[in-house]
């Protein structure tokens, strides 16, 4: 018997979501079994199932989290140039400037 | 850093609001409380499935056959999830099973009584459920992450258990002075399990699981939020609630109940209520029966039974 961990897509378009796993002896009943546990209601458009043991991990903070200023790559850190617009033009910038 | 500083500081993580993952290192306190808890969770899952099960065949209309039918698959289901949790804590499924049928582990004070009538099947569905969602929905917030995910699940797919139980009351209670009475008698045998069901009053202070935030709300809270919820839902629709010394205190804000007979309680979840033995006996029956499908599905594998 092999753990599977079991992700579902709720609607076509949308991003394959963990919801849980399963224990079973091969592929196809892992697919039986998620079928039974994790979309009884139709809940999923589609089922992936991942044996555990292909499952790589990491919850380094330091390696995830570096302690560095990511604001040149947040749209928020650029307010200044809706100001920049303001001076330039003279004029109250539109919303979406 | 010494391993009790390594606990204390678990502990106040958790504390602080902390989540904890299957891999995740943890004291053993906490794996062993967290396994007992969820074991516990998870065979009255599965055993709660058995008073249902005697109504399927029972069940008055084929709509009301194909949902009780539906709720026992859930709770099996149910079952299923949580168990996957405790295999994950390093108890296997065989070992689960064995402590069940054999009485050493325990499961859900409601699950050890007869059903007498369909009114049973209502009062089950609607009130038991409800009881178990009050406690269910505050383990959404449990310390232990896979635990707290599996309850949102488990929550969302039980609103239709108590839809569906209301229904089954309601439908009575519309009905003919025998429907009704019929449903004031199972009001009458469940009530006392209910009031037990959330367990003795403990004080927070000394409950290990909630420090652990293994669970997330005393039990006489729960118990406390439940009678909120339900009395008034309860009488207005014509049932009587078998307790002269219910009622609510404005000043203190509390509910004021007959307090329950918790040796009876610890008699009845200990294996000696009035339906223990012939659940367990069914519970091992169908283990037996069902052996020669765990050998072909894993090939004769790490099997015993
Ligand atoms: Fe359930
Ligand atoms: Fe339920």
């Amino acid at each position: 018997m092999h753990v599977y961990e079991v992700f579902r897509q709720e609607a076509e378009g949308e991003s394959m979501r963990h919801v849980g796993n399963v224990d079973a002896p091969d592929d196809e009943l892992a697919l039986q079994y998620a079928r039974e546990v994790y979309s009884r209601r139709g809940e999923a458009t589609r089922l992936w199932v991942v044996p555990r043991a292909a499952i790589v991990e990491i919850v380094d903070p330091d390696f995830l989290r570096p302690p560095l200023d990511h604001g040149y790559r947040m749209g928020e850190a650029y307010r200044v140039t809706v100001m920049k617009r303001r001076q330039i033009t003279g004029k109250e910038a539109s919303r979406d400037a | 850093m010494t391993d009790e500083q390594r606990i204390e500081e678990f502990k106040r993580a958790v504390q602080a609001g902390h989540k904890v993952e299957a891999g995740d290192w943890m004291p053993e306190e906490y794996r062993a409380r967290l396994t007992k808890f969820i074991e516990m969770h998870a065979n009255s899952e599965l055993m709660g499935a058995l008073p249902e099960r005697d109504w399927i065949l029972r069940a008055p209309t084929l709509q009301r056959k194909l949902a009780v039918t539906a709720k026992i698959q859930d709770e099996v289901g149910h079952a299923q999830l949580l168990y996957r949790l405790v295999e994950d804590l390093g108890k296997p499924r065989e070992q689960i099973f064995q402590d069940l049928i054999s009485g050493k582990t325990k499961f859900h004070n409601v699950f050890h009584y007869p059903t007498k009538s369909w009114g049973d099947v209502g009062i089950i569905a609607w009130l038991v459920d409800a009881a178990a969602i009050h406690s269910q929905s505050a383990l959404q917030r449990s310390s232990y992450a896979p635990y707290a995910r599996t309850m949102r699940r488990i929550c969302w797919e039980e609103a239709f258990h108590l839809k569906h139980g209301e229904d089954i009351v309601l439908t009575c209670m519309m009905g003919t002075a025998r429907q009704k009475r019929l449903m004031q008698e199972a009001l009458e045998r469940w009530w006392e399990p209910l009031m037990m069901f959330h367990g003795p009053p403990a004080p927070p202070e000394t409950d290990k699981d909630l420090e652990w935030g293994i669970k997330s709300r005393p039990n006489e809270q729960l118990r406390q939020d439940f009678l909120t919820k339900y009395v008034r839902r309860i009488q207005e629709i014509g049932l009587t609630i078998p307790d002269p010394k219910l009622r609510y205190d404005e000043r203190t804000g509390r509910w004021a109940y007959t307090e329950p007979d918790w040796s009876k309680l610890y008699t009845i979840v200990t294996g000696n209520g009035p339906a223990s033995q012939a659940r367990l006996g069914f519970r091992r029956l169908s283990y037996e029966e069902t052996a020669w499908v765990r050998q072909v599905v894993t090939g004769g594998a790490q099997l015993t039974a």
